[in-house]
Parts: structure tokens; sequence; C-alpha cells
């Protein structure tokens, strides 16, 4: 084994996905994909609750964009790897064990900057004439929150979703090397022990789909919300805070 | 009393002081190289998609799959082709930047007013050296930024990448995995935290410098 | 005009002066020799290269026999390999690697495809072994007395609990147990197959593969309940756990040899073997214990604990 080219590799993959028993039972293929799936969606359902209120109240009232700018370029620079490492033994102290939730906590660190960042932007950067239009025509405050800001400003809202979450889903891979059972766990078993590329393949190949699913899903989504932007192949220039459409903050 | 078991036993950070400053060096070198090869590879996709427009969609699509494979398993992607260590990593570290410097540098000469391109050949100007001189200059506030963001991510990256032999502040994450031991994970993930963060800073300076349009005041 | 191009010079020689600065910086190996006071005078011929994979033991075993080697003239270089012996036996392969500290009967189980040829003696084992190595072009030296096998261990609760004391006291269906253990474990012939094979117990159930360095935490937190450990872990009696004795001799002779080039053999012959072997025979398992402990639990570092054990060899 070891520097091969591409058609064992290959073999040895289809070898690996066509036998049906890789996929079913509780180690099974099906099985890692859902347990990664649903550790994924939950960290970002809590990052989203956690960030949604004070991103819409700071976007409201236009307060904290250096914040939000801040924050995102932290979250950035934060090396997931080091906060699993790092969480491990402070939950093995107070009994949360291994597995789902040392892991949890670098999700959603991951996913909170994305999610407060475009939300911010997204409410605090609705065009001031509708909104001062809005006022003009008796709308109180919260009002204006509701029926202007935050249908302008979903789009953004929904893009700082989908960065969330699909990067939450290629990082939950990391549970694997904390005894989490997701699809990060046949790389790690083919890395150290059964030195089986099929399996690496599997395991890498699946996260990646799910991944631009994910991606994809989100976008549809945003396009939905969205059909007055001209649809192109790259809908959103990528601007100074992450790939969303934000425009540069200096 | 600061020891062993303490979050951050300082005598051991004095005492490795050289080995910190030998990862940080790896970690430089990492990020610079797979920064710097994959700024050249995506200049390259980029003048292809402004030559023919239809190649950016799949090109986007395709360094879109790459990014959104796990670090972890890209890595172990190549492991059993080109080995453990720098090589390896430096194939998958290139990987991550492509996406975000393409579409940077596309959508930031897409940004360049047509009122100044023509301007440029109504001056004589070749294509060539518009593109160079004119387009890529104005462009450069958007490259930039693609900079940025692609060297944050991939120092991030690289601390995943010392699991495969390449050195790096990961080395101490994974030493201090392996015996409990807390201090070389808080320096290993701290360093790398304030490396990304002067990077960032280093970054917006360099954007700042080369828009002096953009500075308030300035004359439009 | 002038002034932005300036500006332009600055930035980017400030990015480019950043990483130059990096780049001049390689990182060398600077561990201190240990042995006598002097030196010998520099041996003549290939650099030796000794693989150390990356955990404490191996990085101990490379500094000791590095350090005894550069004591006494011989040039060696410590490569950082990963830790998988297929990756071991290429880079020997590609003269990557030159000598490495190997265990004896892993070593032979991994060459015969798992044939059950390994013994509990240390010599006949390692006689087997030259045989699978000689196509290799490697050479087996001496095995050293220390032996660092799989250790299934129990917290002393649990002993209490269960009441187990050997690997025969296992349930055969493995009920209520968790198998906490590197993710090798399940083909690893001393350890899962080797504990069905030998005392028809089947741990594949509750089995949670984990990095080596979680399992004695996970042990004990009790997100585990038997953990596979190094036998030469100093935190098995330092914890006060609980060492299942392994009754029906599963476990074979896992001493520590070191394993070379035929070409490194051969250039420098009788005295480096000899000096090899004479390191070999100081290591016994106490006394390997005794290392791993000031590495995992005083958290020391490995080349400061290798030059203290070299410098007792009076050498």
């Amino acid at each position: 084994m070891g520097a091969q080219g591409g058609a064992p590799v290959i073999a040895e993959f289809w070898d690996y996905v066509s036998d049906a028993d890789n996929w079913w039972g509780e180690s099974g293929l099906l099985f890692l994909t859902w347990n990664h799936l649903r550790l994924a969606f939950f960290a970002t359902l809590v990052a989203t609750l956690v960030a949604l209120p004070p991103a819409v109240s700071l976007g409201h009232r236009r307060k904290g964009g250096a914040v939000a700018v801040g924050l995102v370029n932290l979250s950035r620079a934060i090396p997931s790897f080091a906060v699993l490492v790092l969480v491990v033994p402070f939950s093995l102290r107070y009994g949360f064990g291994l597995g789902f939730w040392p892991t949890f906590v670098p999700l959603v660190l991951l996913a909170l900057p994305p999610i407060f960042a475009n939300t911010y932007t997204g409410l605090a950067g609705v065009d001031r004439s509708t909104v001062e239009a809005a006022r003009a025509m008796g709308m109180r405050s919260r009002e204006v929150l509701r029926s202007v800001e935050i249908p302008a400003g979903l789009p953004l809202m929904i893009t700082g979703l989908r960065i969330a979450a699909t990067q939450v889903v290629a990082t939950t891979t990391l549970g694997a090397l904390v005894a989490y059972p997701c699809l990060g766990t046949p790389i790690v078993r083919s890395l150290q022990a059964t030195r089986d590329n099929g399996e690496l393949l599997a395991g890498a190949g699946l996260v990646a789909l799910l991944a631009l699913l994910t991606d994809l899903g989100f976008s549809l989504l945003e396009r939905r919300l969205s059909p007055w932007r001209r649809s192109t192949a790259d809908p959103a220039p990528v601007a100074s805070i992450d790939e969303s459409g934000l425009t540069p903050v200096t | 009393m600061n020891g062993p078991d303490s979050l951050v036993w300082w005598d051991w950070v004095g005492n490795h002081l050289d080995d910190i400053a030998a990862a940080t060096s790896e970690h430089l070198q990492l990020t610079f190289y797979a920064v710097a090869i994959g700024l050249a590879i995506s200049l390259v996709l980029a003048v292809v998609s402004l030559r023919w427009r239809r190649a950016y969609g799949p090109l986007v699509g395709f360094t879109n799959v790459l990014y959104s494979i796990p670090s972890l398993a890209l890595f172990g992607i190549f492991v059993p082709i080109t080995g453990f260590g720098f090589v390896t990593a430096e194939i998958a570290l290139v990987s991550y930047t492509l996406l975000i410097l393409l579409r940077n540098i596309v959508s930031g000469i897409d940004g360049v007013s047509p009122a100044v391109i023509e301007a440029a050949d109504a001056m004589g100007y070749e294509p060539w050296r518009r593109f160079l001189t004119v387009e890529l200059r104005l462009a450069a506030p958007a490259i930039v930024t693609g900079l940025r963001i692609a060297t944050v991510t991939v120092i991030g990256l690289v601390t995943v990448a010392a699991l495969i032999g390449s050195g790096g502040y990961g080395t101490f994450i994974r030493d201090g995995l392996s015996r409990s031991f807390s201090t070389p994970i808080i320096v290993g993930g701290g360093l790398s935290i304030a490396l990304a963060l002067m990077f960032d800073l280093i970054f917006i300076g360099i954007q700042w410098l080369i828009t002096p349009w953009a500075r308030k005041g300035a004359l439009r | 005009m002038f002034k932005t191009r300036f500006r332009w010079l600055i930035a980017v020689l400030a990015v480019f002066s950043l990483f130059a600065a990096a780049c001049g910086d390689d990182s060398s190996d600077t561990a201190s020799t240990g042995g006598g006071d002097e030196p010998s005078a520099p041996v003549d011929g290939p650099t030796i290269k000794i693989g150390a994979q990356d955990f404490g033991e191996s990085k101990i075993l490379g500094e000791i026999y590095k350090q005894a080697l550069e004591a006494k003239g011989f040039t060696v270089e410590l490569v950082e390999i990963g830790g998988f012996r297929d990756i071991l036996l290429e880079a020997f392969a590609s003269d990557e690697v030159n000598f490495s500290a190997e265990y004896a009967a892993s070593m032979l189980e991994f060459l015969n495809e798992n044939a059950g040829e390994a013994t509990g003696d240390a010599d006949e084992t390692v006689e087997l072994l030259q045989a699978q190595l000689d196509d290799l072009e490697l050479t087996a030296l001496d095995p050293a007395p220390a032996v660092d096998t799989n250790a299934f261990v129990i917290t002393d609760e649990t002993a209490a609990d269960l009441g187990y004391e050997k690997l025969s006291d296992l349930p055969a269906d493995g009920e209520g147990l968790t198998l906490g253990a590197p993710a090798d474990c399940e083909t690893n012939p001393f350890c899962i197959p080797g504990l069905d094979r030998v005392y028809g117990v089947d741990l594949t159930g509750g089995f949670t593969p984990l990095d080596a360095g979680l399992v004695a935490d996970s042990l004990a937190a009790d997100a585990v309940n038997i953990g596979v450990l190094f036998s030469t872990s100093a935190k098995i009696a330092d914890e006060g756990w609980v060492l299942l004795e392994d009754d029906q001799n599963m476990l074979a002779a896992d001493n520590i040899t070191p394993v070379v080039s035929n070409a490194v053999a051969e250039a420098y012959g009788d005295d480096m073997v000899a000096l090899v072997n004479q390191v070999s025979a100081a290591l016994d398992t106490d006394t390997l214990t005794a290392l791993n402990k000031r590495f995992d639990i005083d958290k020391e570092d490995a080349d400061a604990i290798a030059a203290d054990f070299v410098a007792g060899l009076n050498l």
C-alpha cells in the first residue's frame, strides 16, 4: 500500500460502496450520515437561536457593525480542531462524556459569526429611504422591523445560515476524533486501522456531497426569496466579511 | 503552584521557545506557499474565466466541491498518493484557497467600471497592458480581500495538517492531546489565532495603502 | 502617481519580508547529546536515520538510540513518520529511514499477515521475524528485555464491582463492557481478534475507537469501562488501575527490537551493532515504564529523558 496511482484507489472505492453491509447496520454509512446530520442541524439551530435576537436588535438600531466584522474575522481564525481538543477534558470532567457534546461546542462557535454578521448587515443595510417612507406612513419601530426590515433583510439572513450550515456540516467530521460516530469515522478508521482507501473515499465523498447539498439547498432558498436579483453564474460578489453579499465595510 | 497540570505551565513555554519558533516558521511557510500557489493558479483560472465566460460556472463549481471537502478528508485522500508531510498538506491547502481567490479576482475585475476600460482603450493601451495596469490595479482591493480571507482560513487549516505530519502549531495540539497536557494545546491554538489576526490586520493595512481613492476626503 | 506606486512597493515588501523571515529559519534538530563527556571522533558512513512514530515511547526510544550513537561519533537524524507500520516499511524501502525501534511480535504478525507465529519467547519470535525481514533487506538486532504490549485495563472500581482479575474472567458476549482503544484494535491480532481467538470474548459490540491519548481520560471518566493502554504506560500504576492478567497467553513477545537496514549494518559492522545491543540490554520493562512516566505524567521532553538514560549507560 502506499503511493499508488488513481486506478486501484477507485477500485477500492467501488468495492466499498457496492458492499451493502457497509451501508446498513449500527456503524453503516446510513447511520453515520444520519448521526452526522443531526448534530450539524442541532448545532446550527442553537447557533441561530443564540445569534438571531442580538443581531436583529442591533441591526435594527444599526449599532455594533464593527463588532459584527470583528467577530467574523475572529471566528475564521479559530481552529475548530484546537477548540475540540480543549473542550474534551472539561466535557469528561463534568459528565458530558465524549462524542456529541465536545463536538457540539466548536460547531456552535463556528456557526455563530456568519449568522450574526449577515443578519446584522441584512437588517442594517436596508435602504434608508424605504425605512423612512415606512416611518412617514406612521409605522412604529417594531412594525417597521417586522414589515420592512426583516423581509428586506431576509435574503442575507439566509445567506448567513447557508454559510454557517455548510461549514458546520463539513466540520462535524472532526467529531470522529472524539468518538462521535459520523462521516469522519470511516476517514479516521481508514487512516488509523483498516488502511482501506475505499472506506476513506466513501466517508470523504459523502461529507463533501452533504456539504454541497446544504449549500445548494440554501442557495435555492436565497434565490426564491430575492427574485429581484439578477441571476448570474455568481449572484453575489464576494466582499470583505465572507462569501456573502456584503459590501466592503471600511 | 504553576506546574504541568495547570492550564498553562509557564516554565514549559519558556523552555520551549525554540520549538515554538520552529513551529511558527513551519506554520508560516505552509501558509505562504499555499496562498502564493493558490493565487497563481487562481489568476490563471480567472483569466480563463474572463476570456471564456462559460468556463466560469464550472470552475466555480469545481473549486466549490474542493472547498466543501472537510480538511481531514482531503488530507486523508492524498496521503496514499503523496505520503505524509509537507507536499500532501500543500496540495490540500492550495485547493482550499482556489474558490475564495477565484471568485474574488473575477468579481474584482468585473467590478471595474466600463467607462474606465473605454478610457484606457481610447488612450491606446493594448489589451494586455490595459489588463495589467488598469483592471488588475482597480481589482486589487477585491483581490486583497480574497487573499485576506484565504490566508486566515489556511492558517486555521494548517493546525489540522499536523495530523499528517506537516508541522506547524498543530504539532503542539497533538502533543497535548496525546498526553493530556493542556499547555501545548493552548499555546498551539492561541498562537494560531494570534497569527491569523495579525495577518488579518496586515491585509487590512495593505488594502488601505493601495486604495488612496477610496479614503475619506480623496478627490473622486 | 509616484506616491501610489511607492505605497504599492511598501505593501509588497512588507508581506515578502515577513515570509522571508519565516523561510530563513528552518527547524533543525538540536537535541543534546547525552553519553560520555566528549563525543568520539566522527565515524564515516551513511547517516543513520531513525524513524520515530509520534507517541511518547517511540520518541523516547528514538532519542535514546540517537544520542547513544551520536556519543560514539555516528551521524544520526531523527525522522518523524506516521504511526503506521506500512508507512514505516515504505520509509525503509525508500531509504527515508534506516533504523527503527520496533516491537517483535507485532511486527512479525504484520509481516506474516496474522499467521499467528509469534510466541511468548523473545528469541524465538525474533528469529521468525528475521526470516520475514530477509526479503526486505532488514536486520533485527537483539531484543531488549523491555516488553510493551497491549494492556487491558479496568478501573479499581470496576474491578471491585465486577470482580474481574484476568482476561478469562470476561464474559463471552462482552455484555456490559465498553472497550476504548485506538482504532486499529479491531484488526490488531493482539486486541479484539486476539480476545476472540484465545478467550472467546467478543468485544466488538461495545467498541469505541479512541485516539490513544484519550483512552486513559475516558477510562478515568467512566466513558468506557475497559481500556487498551500500553503495558508500559505509567498511568496504570499511577491511577491504581487493574491490568487484567493474560492468563492464556494471547499476548506474545512484543520486546523492543531495533530493526536496521542491511546497508547500514554492513557499512558499520560489529561496532555499531554491539553498541545498539548494549543499549537495548539496559532497557527493561520497569525502566521503560519509568521513562514513560516522565513523559506522560511529568510532561518532560523526550530528548531530556533520553539524555539521562544514556548518561546512565556510561558508554
